[in-house]
């Protein structure tokens, strides 16, 4: 996979969980077109800390395109921003 | 074993692997520790400093406190970061929060140097300093220096032999081996002043330094000179203290990117000095008695005057007008490149002693109020004395942090 760490919209479900889970997201690709990608399945969820900043990184996969493709969206939990890490 | 243990935790070139793990963790390709980098000041209001540098960049002989324009003549390829404070303040508290599962007694010395006193009888000291080490390293992504002595001087020259990542003793009977070749002005409280009369005494190592007769360097030096011996021989035993230090002063100084060469400019960049000044004191409920100005010219030559106040003082008009006239006082027309003010003899604003000028206090009091809260509202540049409009100086100079008061930097343990 590709580290790519682009800004997307998201849609969470904060249900009873102690961490948002991802429904599905907005994403712009460079010719203005906006794809929306739902996410099928979620393997895991880790919080990492790196230098005190708090983020949940989730292992995924969804359909993009015509095909299932597993990857990683990060929430960084100071700024309520949802990332797309890696592709 | 009743000998005290401390720890010294001291991260490595903090600001840049803050800087770089941020970076790493927002998906960037490098790792700036890995390539010649600085984090530089702001290079365009003034001429910038390195305030941080990489191993790589060491390596060209780059060093902390040059300007960034000298850093760059020594390695054009250098990459430069500017500085992000509460980027460093959450790292800096995440490594606080880690290691004070360790120990309830911790000292937050400044922004990236900790002591704890080790109290676990059950596990030997050096695994436990080195499951922090990895653990800082795994979980927060940087890496730390620790030493570890029986107090908190030893601990602390121990942690600044080789770097980085690494873990070192300074025990009494290291001290001949470990600390005594070192040159002087690597102890602590040994700056370039004091360097200078032990070498011109012949005192080069901390051996030499350590060797002298007790009543010898007291009358030489005096009551810092015993403080030194005392280091030199190792011996020291202030608390690891886990409380905040009380401030004893709020000070904040300018180097102009030109010279001041006129009396108006120079009252404007006092009145925006004492701005913040009198910002930060209020924030803090502090009132203080002893105004000092200190300046330096052209040619970079100092001066300063103090004066003690009868009543003391949170307000910006009264430091202003007591450093306006401490200045006209000192200055001799030449022009000036640094300004710098300081509030000192604090003390809580809760007793204030009221004056026959009265109503004079209580009018600044409430025009200070109100200020404070306009810009707490709408931001700092919202209102600000019309004097500076069009004049080329920033209303309110100096500060670097508004959100919180770490008294940082002590100069003693």
């Amino acid at each position: 996979m590709k580290v790519l760490m682009k800004r997307v919209e998201m849609i969470a479900w904060f249900n009873d969980k102690d961490y948002p889970v991802p429904l599905r997201f907005r994403l712009d690709s460079e010719d203005k077109v906006r794809t929306v990608i739902r996410i099928g399945r979620i393997f895991s969820h880790e919080e990492e800390k790196l230098g005190g900043n708090r983020a949940v990184v989730y292992r995924c996969e969804g359909i993009i395109g015509e095909q299932q493709r597993p990857f990683e969206l990060k929430y960084e939990i100071a700024t309520c921003r949802w990332f797309l890490f890696k592709m | 074993m009743s000998e005290r243990i401390v720890f010294h935790i001291d991260v490595n070139s903090a600001y840049l692997s803050w800087e770089a793990v941020y970076r790493l963790q927002h998906g960037s390709p490098i790792d700036l520790r890995d390539v010649p980098s600085i984090v530089g000041g702001d290079q365009e209001k003034r001429h910038g400093i390195v305030l941080a540098k990489s191993i790589p960049a060491k390596k060209f002989g780059i060093i902390t406190g040059e300007t960034v324009h000298s850093a760059f003549e020594k390695c054009p390829e250098l990459v430069m970061v500017p500085p992000c404070y509460p980027r460093y303040i959450r790292a800096s508290d995440s490594m606080v929060e880690l290691l004070g599962k360790y120990s309830p007694f911790i000292q937050r010395y400044s922004i990236d140097e900790v002591f704890l006193e080790y109290i676990d009888t059950e596990r030997p000291f050096m695994e436990v300093a080195t499951e922090m080490g990895r653990r800082i390293r795994e979980e927060l992504g940087f890496t730390v220096n620790i030493g570890i002595g029986p107090n908190k001087l030893l601990a602390k020259m121990a942690s600044d032999f080789s770097k980085p990542d690494k873990i070192h003793t300074l025990f009494k009977e290291d001290i001949p081996e470990k600390l005594w070749p070192l040159p002087v002005e690597e102890l602590f409280m040994v700056g370039s002043r004091t360097k200078k009369k032990l070498n011109g005494r012949g005192i080069f190592t901390i051996r030499q330094l350590a060797e002298l007769d007790r009543d010898y360097i007291h009358s030489w030096l005096k009551k810092p000179g015993l403080l030194i011996w005392e280091y030199a021989n190792g011996m020291e035993s202030s608390p690891v203290r886990s409380g905040a230090v009380p401030l004893k002063s709020v000070g904040n100084s300018t180097t102009m990117p030109f010279d001041v060469e006129t009396r108006e400019e120079a009252h404007k960049v006092l009145l925006a000095i004492s701005e913040m000044i009198g910002l930060r004191v209020r924030d803090l409920d502090m009132c203080g008695s002893v105004v000092s100005v200190s300046l330096k010219n052209h040619l970079f030559y100092h001066s300063s005057h103090q004066r003690k106040l009868n009543i003391p003082t949170d307000s910006t008009n009264a430091i202003y007008r007591v450093a306006r006239s401490l200045f006209d006082e000192m200055w001799q027309g030449e022009p000036m490149r640094n300004f710098s003010i300081s509030l000192s003899h604090l003390e809580s604003n809760e007793f204030f002693q009221l004056s026959l000028l009265g109503s004079q206090n209580k009018k600044e009091q409430q025009l200070d109020d109100v200020i404070d809260r306009i810009r707490l509202k709408y931001g700092q540049r919202s209102i600000y004395r019309s004097c500076f409009l069009y004049s080329g100086i920033d209303p309110v100079i100096g500060g670097v942090i508004m959100e919180e008061s770490y008294p940082m930097m002590s100069s003693y343990l």
